[in-house]
């Protein structure tokens, strides 16, 4: 009606711009990958050809390549599964004590950037630094330090750590949500104990499975991190790291189109795997609508096994969150990296935190990530607000193409999307963004969009329209309504999104590491790596302390607003 | 008061354009509880929500008192928030974010002039005695139970004294003790308080019980309206007289039709020939369905009383159901039910003769 007419104009923004955020920087990545020229400045249309695609892709270095991202990712996947499926059934299947430690403890790892995890266990395990090493060789008596993080094996192991959380988080539900009285009911059917669980219990289990195990693949994929650290100094390379190093090179001219060309196969992997999620995902959600509520799980009697049990989950939570903490904030103390005992003890010194404080770069990158931080979580904020009320809300033609173009960046790995705004960035040389914390916010923003647009549905949808309905008959003109109803129901969500915004842009490493350009630029993901790189490692200790420190305080909040979310939304209908 | 004229409503889904009332013309009275009753996608809601102002109709004339709030010529839509209107929706739609007091405060913060605050208090714990929820004024509205959360909208609606109250399903969220005892309760209340009501529902009733008039609705027009009394015992449609309540059916044509005051004709049925009600109009050879509820279906022992309008039936089931005896029976092809008193003896099989009294029997035109 005419009211609806009046507010197609901003619809009409709404769309284009999540269009032209999307569609222009795949572009730039599809054409720069058939561009003959060497820099993207130089890019033309004329200048088109196959040649990317047949260097790379009849280099033998491009299949050891593939075959090492298969072992990384598969390696990884299989083991972090198997954590999480064993956590996940003894916390809710088995009389385990001590549940609540691992409820709260499990999802708390989330909050290690996998950057520093990486970068504690090199100096754990690193051949020529590293503690357990050292210690071992001590007391031993060993010639060769006995493990070397340094290869396919330290990835598959730290990456199978990183992925428990996540995959925990979805098989909590999954299991919880096995109903007894389904195979109860294929037991009065005549069922043998064992069939029962084969036809009923794992056939409903198995689209669940299948979808994590597919997101966890997803991730260990896009991971760029930890094949950076463990995988780049032993000349180990996966898909995400290759094309980082073909663009950051330092020894001979890069050939962008070359890491163009490499993308694209990556981004085929993964939009194809993305698109089995999502239809995993619909299974599963079909099955959930069967399962029964309002019942106990029978739990599994682990007798003597009880506390071994807790000591697994114990040594797991140790090893993912606690050592890695213990080790930085212990090197931090330090002026060079030594064994424990009593000697070092007494070295101990504050002088990192000290040079940290004056050191000029730190504080440049602090101001930065506060910049690009804010900016970009109050921009996914915003845009994936209007996003949702278009797809929500609106009768708008587009409504259905705009939510799955604010899907599409889920599908591309975060390095891919980084080339891809690297071409746009330098081709657009008459906006000086290119290597700006804008640069760097602008990608995050449309990385994080799906994630943003995914959590304003849900909150948008669970907003009843009687709610405002009813502000309106009680006398509240629309602009009332918006303010004393909509805005404080929607608050939670807001403020929820924003901080899961920070907590992701203030650890991912590989998209600014492609988009910031000169040292006055640098943000606190690329300060730490670059620190590392030059071998300060007491001052990336220090860092990594203080950082490690304030991500836990602002996974609490989440955990706090994930509370009150609760609270404020689940009586309403 | 409120007077509807010739409502027409049209609403977009993704499966097209829906027209979802055709034709609604219809009056409350001052002080009346009016209530729309239907099956699910009839328009009462529809048509409800129209009044409220929460969608704008294609057509037609809608009045609040004496103001005209809708008219498509001259084109005059009032927004919701001028009509002066308590509502009730079926979901209540109690604000989580605000407690019971600022839940039934909200309608008095946006009067203007504004109130002052004592005045926003004494009225806000007036509407909450009103509806026995005083003392909960501090509780954060997500911890109410249903039956609470019902009479907090409740409270919402009335605390600034519209001059019409719009309830849409208030009681179907509720269980059905609660159902039963809140029936009373509500229309007690607004009959106390004197105020205008149109009440929507689907449960024959709720309707039968709490209004002054029903208005039967389907297919988003407007079946019959009347008093309770009206609607069950003189159902003027097939349509009326299956929803309303249950009911046998017999399909005949007219052999004879009545003269002088009675009125009584005679319809030929499989059955035998039945005396009945007929309607204006119906001339030998018309063909009718007659209309006769379960409960003035008797059963005779004594046929030497009684002449006219017995059936020979057998039993065929009995339904024990606490406060009576249903009884299924079939008389040749026909299948009647009747209710009896639950003393009654009785059995599967037995043969009974049935007595469908003339003046109970209406007949219905059939096309």
């Amino acid at each position: 009606m005419r009211a609806t007419s009046r507010l197609l104009f901003w619809q009409y923004g709404v769309f284009l711009l999540v269009l032209g955020l999307v569609l222009v920087p795949l572009s730039f990545l599809i054409l720069g990958s058939f561009s003959t020229a060497r820099l993207p400045t130089d890019f033309s249309l004329e200048t088109m050809g196959w040649v990317n695609y047949l260097k790379v892709y009849t280099d033998p270095e491009t299949y050891a390549l593939l075959g090492n991202t298969v072992i990384y990712v598969a390696g990884s996947a299989l083991l972090g599964i198997s954590l999480a499926v064993t956590l996940a059934w003894l916390v809710e299947r088995t009389n385990m004590p001590g549940k609540v430690w691992i409820y709260a403890g499990v999802p708390m790892t989330l909050a290690v950037p996998g950057m520093l995890q990486a970068m504690a266990w090199v100096l754990l395990l690193s051949p020529r630094i590293g503690l357990i090493n050292k210690s071992l060789q001590n007391l031993l008596d060993l010639d060769q330090p006995p493990i070397n993080i340094y290869s396919l094996g330290g990835m598959v192991f730290l990456e199978g750590l990183r992925l428990v959380p996540t995959a925990f988080l979805m098989l909590v539900p999954l299991m919880r949500s096995m109903d007894p009285t389904l195979e109860e009911a294929a037991a009065v059917s005549g069922a043998r104990p064992f069939s029962a669980t084969r036809k009923i219990t794992l056939r409903l289990l198995a689209p669940g499975l299948v979808a994590v195990m597919i997101y966890q693949l997803m991730t260990a994929l896009e991971v760029f991190e930890i094949p950076g650290i463990l995988g780049l100094p032993a000349g180990i390379y996966v898909f995400s790291t290759k094309i980082y190093a073909i663009i950051r090179s330092a020894t001979f001219m890069p050939v962008y189109g070359q890491a163009n060309a490499l993308a694209m196969v990556y981004l085929l992997i993964a939009v194809v795997t993305t698109y089995f999620y999502a239809r995993m995902i619909s299974r599963v959600e079909k099955y959930t609508i069967i399962t029964g509520k309002g019942y106990r799980p029978r739990q599994f009697d682990l007798e003597g096994w009880r506390y071994p049990a807790v000591a697994f989950v114990f040594l797991y939570l140790f090893l993912a969150i606690l050592l890695p903490f213990l080790v930085f904030a212990y090197a931090s103390f330090l002026s060079y990296l030594q064994t424990p005992s009593l000697e070092a003890m007494k070295s101990m010194t504050l002088k990192n935190y000290r040079f940290l404080a004056q050191y000029g770069e730190a504080g440049d990158a602090l101001k930065n990530t506060i910049l690009m931080v804010v900016m970009t979580a109050t921009a996914t904020v915003l845009l994936s607000f209007f996003v949702s009320l278009v797809v929500v809300r609106s009768k708008f033609w587009g409504r259905k193409l705009l939510d799955q173009l604010a899907f599409v960046p889920h599908a591309i790995p975060g390095i891919v999307l980084g080339i891809a705004f690297f071409w746009v960035f330098l081709k657009i040389d008459f906006l000086p963004i290119y290597g700006t914390v804008w640069a760097i916010s602008i990608g995050f923003t449309v990385s994080f969009l799906s994630y943003g647009s995914r959590a304003m549905n849900a909150s948008l949808l669970q907003i009843h329209k009687e709610l405002e309905e009813a502000a309106y008959v009680s006398g509240a003109r629309p602009w009332r309504t918006l303010w004393r109803v909509f805005l404080p129901l929607m608050l939670p969500t807001f403020v929820g999104v924003w901080i899961w915004v920070v907590l992701h842009a203030v650890r991912i490493a590989g998209l600014p590491l492609i988009l910031y350009e000169g040292p006055r630029n640098q943000v606190l993901s690329i300060l730490i790596w670059n620190m590392w790189d030059q071998g300060y490692v007491p001052a990336v200790a220090a860092i990594g302390t203080l950082l490690m420190l304030t991500l836990l305080l602002l996974t609490l909040a989440v955990r706090y607003i994930g509370f009150r979310r609760q609270f404020v939304q689940s009586p309403t209908v | 008061m409120i007077k509807i004229r010739n409502l027409h409503v049209h609403y977009q889904t993704d499966q097209g354009s829906v027209h979802a009332v055709r034709g609604i013309d219809l009056e409350v009275q001052q002080g009346q509880f009016h209530t729309l009753l239907g099956p699910s996608g009839c328009g009462k809601t529809t048509t409800l929500r129209s009044v409220a102002g929460l969608e704008i109709p294609d057509q037609g004339e809608i009045f609040i008192s004496d103001d005209l709030v809708f008219s498509t010529s001259p084109e005059i839509i009032v927004p919701p928030y001028k009509r002066d209107i308590g509502m009730v929706f079926q979901s209540y739609a109690i604000w989580p974010h605000l407690n019971v007091f600022e839940n039934v405060a909200f309608p008095l913060r946006e009067m203007k002039p504004r109130l002052s605050q004592p005045e926003i208090h004494k009225k806000v714990t007036a509407a909450l005695t009103l509806v026995q929820l005083d003392g909960l004024a501090g509780r954060p509205a997500p911890f109410l139970s249903g039956g609470q959360q019902q009479r907090l909208a409740l409270a919402r609606a009335l605390v600034k004294e519209p001059r019409v109250l719009l309830l849409d399903e208030p009681l179907s969220n509720l269980d059905a003790k609660l159902r039963e005892e809140t029936r009373f309760e509500l229309r007690e209340l607004v009959k106390r308080l004197k105020i205008t009501t149109l009440y929507v529902t689907h449960d024959q009733l709720e309707a039968l019980t709490m209004s002054d008039v029903v208005t039967v609705m389907d297919q988003g027009r407007m079946v019959q309206s009347g008093t309770p009394i009206e609607i069950y015992q003189t159902p003027q449609e097939r349509f009326v007289a299956n929803f309303v309540g249950s009911t046998n059916f017999i399909e005949g044509q007219v052999q004879r039709t009545g003269t002088g005051p009675t009125q009584f004709g005679e319809v030929k049925t499989a059955s035998g020939h039945l005396r009945c009600i007929l309607p204006d109009g119906t001339t030998p050879g018309t063909n009718v369905v007659l209309v006769v509820r379960p409960e003035d279906i008797a059963i005779v022992s004594d046929t030497s009383i009684q002449q006219e309008n017995l059936l020979r039936a057998k039993v065929e089931a009995v339904i024990f159901m606490g406060d009576a005896l249903e009884c299924q029976l079939s008389v040749g092809n026909q299948r009647l039910r009747t209710k009896l008193h639950p003393s009654s003896s009785l059995r599967q099989g037995q043969h009974v003769t049935l007595h469908l009294p003339r003046e109970r029997c209406r007949a219905l035109q059939r096309p």
